[in-house]
């Protein structure tokens, strides 16, 4: 901690970082043992795709929220540990880009993947990220791509990515999809974008516009996820009039796309599709206050 | 047949940018990140639609993925090549991921500071290396106009326009590299020049050259199946099967991944009773 503070000035968006983390786990009051509730989760930027809908902002915010003193006390010494190396390798500016993308990355994958309703909070998506941009930054610095191999400190960081992602596997209420999201694109960020262009070679370039472009149309697919079934009925509900009836009446024919699966009753069909609408604003309600 | 000169001079026309497999790539990229804007122009048609479209694209997915898995899994049984090939794809693939930039960047560095024929050869000689053409392609250019003489880089031009089907081009700069050094790169350009014109529906002349790279340099698997296709064609069945005979016998040492496919497609055609 204190070499930590002597050289806060080459760090200061890790000390930053800490300070956010540590400064939200106060005002949503997860210092404790016990998991936070989720309406002070969902106040301070807790991430479920059905919010996301509304505000999108939350694919961010959710890296900076955390849901109780282990899940902070895990992640701050994370930070603490990877984040000034790396910072002082690539310098601020591109590690505020670097987390601010690997935690866009881990909330696409969650709002890709989770029920509409699934709530996720932690910025590990985004320390994920990290170790992939330091994956990606050693593959950079060798003679080849995979000279990183002959050393043991680059091993030792594929061991710890690889025990981390088991350990989300096997603790059933972490979100491995999120860290998942967080590794992929902190690693693409800074293979394309964070590390210096290898002189001669211009071929980088389109794989930087391609890979803009799909990280752009993930993020719209979160924002206007039109493939859900759930969100279809979603609409369905909140429609009014003449859409509303088309609505409904698409979705009693589209009964084969829903879990009830294809020989699934109309009349059934809507009556669960109308149940799971109240189901679901009800729990718009509750996570709203 | 035109001329290397002529090609150099044109500037033969080399793809540049990206290798074909990393458009592929780069393509369902796009398509990937262009699914999302298509499915929400659907859904303003019929909201159902893209709901079932994904719903119907992600099993078609799932069995594509189980059919491509069975129907790799029936090809290694019954198409021996398979193996062969993917042994020799896993090479080129590690080769390519492995393979040192640092010569390249040096010789880059070097040109800069006084460029000559045989920095610029050596330039592109690297790049082809790395399967890097659109660099290869105007460093061996501009080696060649700096000094036409050089076989080295007439060679080393004709891989990389072989390697881009243009054949005739290819085999004058093999020619040309053959006839200012005689059996240069231990007749590499001899056995490419073979191969060109039988590419090229000149079989007659393909089978008098690769017999004379066979004579001179004593030939290899590959170049004995090249011979065994040109053969072929001539119609000269039985000195095909001869040649293929001769490219799939047992090894006595280890082979390696190049040699070990032109074995397995010279087996293969054995198997499938050319030559009777």
């Amino acid at each position: 901690m204190k070499d930590l503070l002597a050289h806060a000035d080459e760090i200061p968006v890790t000390l930053v970082l800490a300070i956010a983390y540590a400064t939200v786990a106060i005002l949503t009051r997860s210092i404790g043992l016990e998991f936070a509730p989720s309406d002070q989760l969902f106040a301070l930027g807790s991430l479920a795709p059905m919010d996301v809908l509304d505000q999108p902002w939350r694919l961010l915010t959710h890296a900076f929220v955390h849901g109780n003193l282990v899940h902070l006390a895990f992640n701050l010494s994370f930070l603490l540990s990877i984040g000034p190396a790396l910072e002082r390798s690539m310098g601020s500016l591109k590690f505020v880009a670097l987390y601010l993308v690997a935690a866009l990355g881990g909330g696409i994958a969650v709002c890709l993947v989770y029920p509409l309703d699934g709530a996720v909070v932690g910025g590990s998506g985004a320390l994920f990220g990290m170790m992939g941009a330091l994956v990606a930054w050693n593959m950079h610095s060798g003679r080849h791509l995979f000279a990183f191999l002959e050393f043991e400190g680059p091993r030792r960081l594929l061991s710890m990515i690889a025990v981390n992602l088991l350990l989300g596997f096997v603790i059933p209420i972490v979100s491995n999809t999120g860290h998942v999201g967080g590794l992929l694109a902190g690693f693409v960020v800074t293979f394309l974008f964070l590390t210096p262009a290898r002189r001669g070679i211009r071929s980088r370039r389109p794989w930087q516009v391609a890979f803009a472009a799909l990280f752009a149309g993930l993020s719209f697919a979160c924002v206007q996820p039109v493939w859900r079934w759930d969100w279809l009925y979603r609409e369905a509900t909140v429609a009014t009039g003449e859409r509303r009836q088309a609505l409904e009446r698409a979705l009693a024919r589209s009964a084969a796309t829903a879990p009830l699966g294809p020989d699934v009753d109309q009349a059934v069909a809507q009556q669960y599709f109308q149940v799971m609408g109240e189901v679901l604003d009800v729990l718009r309600q509750r996570r709203r206050g | 047949m035109a001329d290397a000169s002529e090609a150099v001079a044109a500037g033969a026309r080399v793809p540049t940018g990206l290798p074909p497999g990393q458009r592929v790539a780069l393509l369902l990229v796009w398509l990937a990140a262009a699914v999302p804007v298509l499915l929400w122009l659907t859904q303003r048609g019929d909201p159902e639609l893209a709901v079932a479209l994904v719903a119907a694209g992600t099993r078609w997915l799932v069995r594509l993925a189980i059919g491509a898995g069975g129907l790799l899994l029936v090809a290694a049984l019954l198409f021996p090549p398979v193996p062969a090939w993917l042994r020799l794809r896993w090479h080129e693939l590690r080769l390519s991921l492995t393979s040192d930039r640092g010569p390249l960047l040096r010789a880059l560095g070097e040109l800069q500071h006084f460029a000559s024929a045989q920095r610029h050869y050596e330039v592109g000689r690297l790049a082809l290396l790395r399967r890097e053409f659109a660099v290869a392609m105007p460093h061996l250019q501009a080696a060649l106009q700096l000094e036409p003489q050089m076989a080295a880089a007439h060679h080393q031009l004709g891989l990389l326009l072989f390697r881009h089907g243009q054949l005739g081009a290819a085999a004058a700069a093999f020619a040309r590299a053959e006839e200012l050094d005689p059996g240069h790169a231990f007749g590499d350009a001899l056995l490419y020049l073979g191969r060109c014109l039988d590419l090229a529906e000149h079989h007659q002349r393909a089978v008098d050259v690769l017999r004379r790279h066979a004579q001179r340099h004593g030939g290899n698997r590959r170049s004995h199946y090249w011979l065994a296709l040109a053969l072929q064609a001539t119609g000269d069945r039985a000195g095909a099967a001869a040649a293929l005979a001769v490219a799939a016998a047992p090894p006595t040492q280890a082979l390696t991944a190049e040699e070990n496919w032109f074995r397995a497609l010279a087996r293969v055609r054995l198997w499938r009773g050319a030559g009777r």
